[in-house]
């Protein structure tokens, strides 16, 4: 496994590479080019503020940004898992005539979801301060943390399904649903405190705290919502199950990467 | 490594690929038509083995699909062997794919820097290497220009200048000389002896055994997915080009047969046809007054075999045989070689030769031999002719034989001129 990190280290500059060529890339063409990297996000908080102050009320107040600071580190986890199983696919060309490390496809697409996220927190940090609630400087200082934690989350994730994607790939349909469902066994639209509060059975209150994605989205938010310093010990699960992921992504990669040119 | 003094090692390498005869991948159709799941197992490599030396330049030979690709693909690591081990000493580059990531919008140099990436450098190789890989494309003024504005051309050139630039230990090639104009490819093939000048192992494979015994050192023959001769490239082209050439008259032979064969099944309902198509026949290709008429004509070989492929230089016999309606006074019996492209290459009858005149009233035949037939490796028809008096025809057959020429010797033009070369140097 050493060996390996060393040859996927060798290949630094092509993952750089790639991911400036995927967020360069995504809005080429477009008048406004990399512009949307902001505006796209921006639009999407003037839609919930609209909806959620005026069609539909929610209990909490400012719902849009009590949504908005969960969706955004939530939209990077499906997009990974989403993304990084069709990352060996959309490179077959590549993969059939070129050796290089495989496993530099998924890490070059999380990586290039995570920095989407990050750009995308310049927007949330201009909202915060723009509609009043303001930040708490000393509990952001915990928020790289807390990224650092979902990214080898969503990379061990993304590189165990990468791999089994291009032998079966039912996978990438059936990730999206599984996504679909997870957000909402993940406190996203609605806070922890209403789950326990609705009635509902145990063994579901359970899921929600067997979701390693859980404490991750709830340390964002009382970052970035509540301002509060969070309590980082919730994320040691988390953490130990990124790391058991991507040590069980590495495994499926050096047993199953030698058929991929041939199973395209 | 068995051998430090080794940079590819390939021992015992078998390689099968599954060929489904007909592969559904939905669960629906692996229910359904789970017959139609059979599959076959083709061996392309067959327990090879061989050893490259460092420094070393090898060319690998042979037909379609004998393997030889398959064998560079196994080296690059894109594909792995069933059995049997591949050892590599060192940096590999490939130029098997080039412009691998290429993306149209963006400019040449940052092209140069994903493509290079791709190939395992970092940035701070890559900068090293820049000036280096602007200048070997030539592109110097376009370098800021996306690539999309190039012409296929200089895509290439740059794809070629930064594969080539990698400065690999061990480097693979498929096909690749066939980059841009004249004078580039002069000058990558002049890059590569310089590559191999600095100790660079190089595997080529190609079909261009010009460019292989130019450069490499050994050249390996894979026929049926094994080695059939390593040794000096010329040693070992000269066989592969004999076999292949005779390759090539076996499989004339089989569709001559096979031609025969449909022939003969077609016959009886295409009898009438023929008949009327032998009006139209004599209309267009025979004319003449038709007093006489050729029956059987055949091309034979040195044997007597009937046979439609020579070789330059060997012995050829056209065997024609007639039939006479009307007795014919003076004739003449001719013949006239042409190419495909309809140049004349030969033509000849009894009274050009000087034969006493004579008239023909029965049915017979005349032979004519030709012991060194020295065309150029080509296709050919033959004319045969009776005619009478001063040139006219009797049964003037146009077209009515075909050949062809093979040899593995290169020269050109249109016959092999007996020539003997003495060099005073």
């Amino acid at each position: 496994m050493i060996n390996q990190i060393k040859a996927i280290y060798e290949y630094r500059e092509m993952i750089f590479s790639l991911v400036k060529k995927d967020l360069r890339g995504r809005y080429k063409g477009s008048i406004l080019g990399f512009l949307w990297t902001f505006i796209n996000p921006l639009l999407q908080l003037v839609v919930f503020t609209l909806v959620f102050s005026v069609i539909m009320r929610a209990g909490y107040e400012q719902y849009y940004l009590f949504l908005f600071v969960a969706l955004v580190p939530w939209m990077f986890f499906a997009t990974s898992v989403q993304d990084g199983s069709t990352s060996i696919l959309r490179e077959k060309d590549m993969v059939k005539k070129i050796f290089f490390p495989r496993e530099v496809l998924p890490i070059a697409t999380v990586t290039s979801g995570f920095v989407n996220m990050l750009l995308t927190f310049i927007v949330i940090f201009i909202v915060l301060i723009f509609s009043g609630r303001g930040i708490n400087l000393i509990a952001v200082i915990c928020l790289p943390v807390v990224m650092i934690v979902e990214y080898i989350l969503c990379l061990g994730i993304a590189l165990i399904v990468a791999a089994l994607t291009v032998y079966l790939r039912d996978l990438q349909y059936i990730l999206g649903i599984l996504v679909m469902a997870l957000q909402y066994l993940t406190p996203v639209m609605y806070g922890i405190d209403i789950v326990e509060n609705s009635g509902a059975p145990s063994y579901c209150i359970q899921l929600f705290y067997l979701n390693p994605m859980t404490p991750v989205i709830e340390i964002y938010r009382d970052i970035l919502y509540y301002k509060q310093v969070p309590q980082l010990n919730t994320l040691l699960i988390a953490l130990g199950m990124g790391i058991v992921f991507v040590m069980i992504g590495e495994l499926l990669f050096r047993k199953l990467q030698k058929g991929f040119a041939e199973n395209f | 490594m068995e051998d430090n003094n080794n940079a590819i090692e390939v021992s015992h390498v078998t390689k099968t690929f599954k060929v489904y005869y007909d592969k559904g991948t939905e669960l629906k159709e692996k229910i359904l038509f789970w017959k139609r799941n059979k599959f076959e197992n083709r061996v392309v490599l067959n327990d090879i083995s061989f050893s490259v030396k460092k420094g070393e330049a090898i060319g690998l030979v042979g037909r379609n699909g004998c393997g030889k690709s398959t064998t560079l693909k196994m080296l690059t690591r894109i594909i792995y062997p069933n059995s049997g081990s591949i050892n590599m000493n060192g940096r590999v580059s490939s130029l098997i794919e080039l412009g691998a990531g290429f993306h149209p919008d963006m400019s040449g140099r940052e092209n140069i820097y994903t493509n290079a990436s791709i190939f395992g450098l970092t940035k701070k190789e890559i900068d090293a290497r820049l000036d280096d890989i602007i200048t070997f494309s030539e592109l110097e003024e376009f370098i800021d220009n996306p690539v999309r504005t190039y012409s296929s051309g200089m895509y290439m050139r740059l794809a070629f200048s930064v594969a080539i630039n990698v400065d690999a230990d061990i480097l693979l090639i498929d096909e690749i000389l066939a980059v841009g104009d004249a004078n580039f490819q002069a000058k990558c093939f002049n890059k590569l002896r310089e590559i191999k000048n600095n100790g660079t192992t190089i595997v080529i494979v190609s079909h261009s055994l010009g460019q292989i015994e130019q450069i490499c050192d050994r050249s390996i023959w894979i026929k049926n997915g094994q080695i059939a001769m390593e040794g000096k490239p010329k040693d070992v082209h000269l066989e592969y080009l004999n076999f292949m050439n005779q390759e090539r008259i076996d499989q004339q032979e089989k569709e001559r047969l096979k031609q025969q064969q449909n022939e003969m099944k077609a016959r009886e309902d295409e009898e009438k046809r023929k008949k009327e198509e032998a009006e139209r026949e004599k209309r267009n290709r025979r004319y003449g007054t038709g007093d006489a008429k050729f029956t059987d004509i055949k091309i034979l070989d040195k044997d007597g075999q009937e046979q439609t492929t020579f070789r330059t230089g060997e012995k050829m016999i056209l065997d024609l045989s007639y039939h006479v309606e009307k007795p014919v006074k003076d004739a003449v019996f001719g013949y006239g070689i042409f190419r495909s492209d309809s140049l004349w290459v030969y033509g000849t009858n009894t009274r050009i030769d000087r034969f006493d005149i004579f008239d023909i009233e029965k049915d017979g035949k005349y032979v004519v031999e030709m012991p060194n037939l020295s065309l150029i490796p080509g296709q050919y028809w033959i004319d045969v002719t009776i005619e009478f008096g001063d040139g006219n025809p009797v049964d003037y057959y146009k077209k009515a034989l075909n050949f062809e020429v093979v040899s593995n010797t290169q020269d050109v033009g249109v016959a092999r001129l007996d020539h003997d070369w003495k060099l005073e140097i």
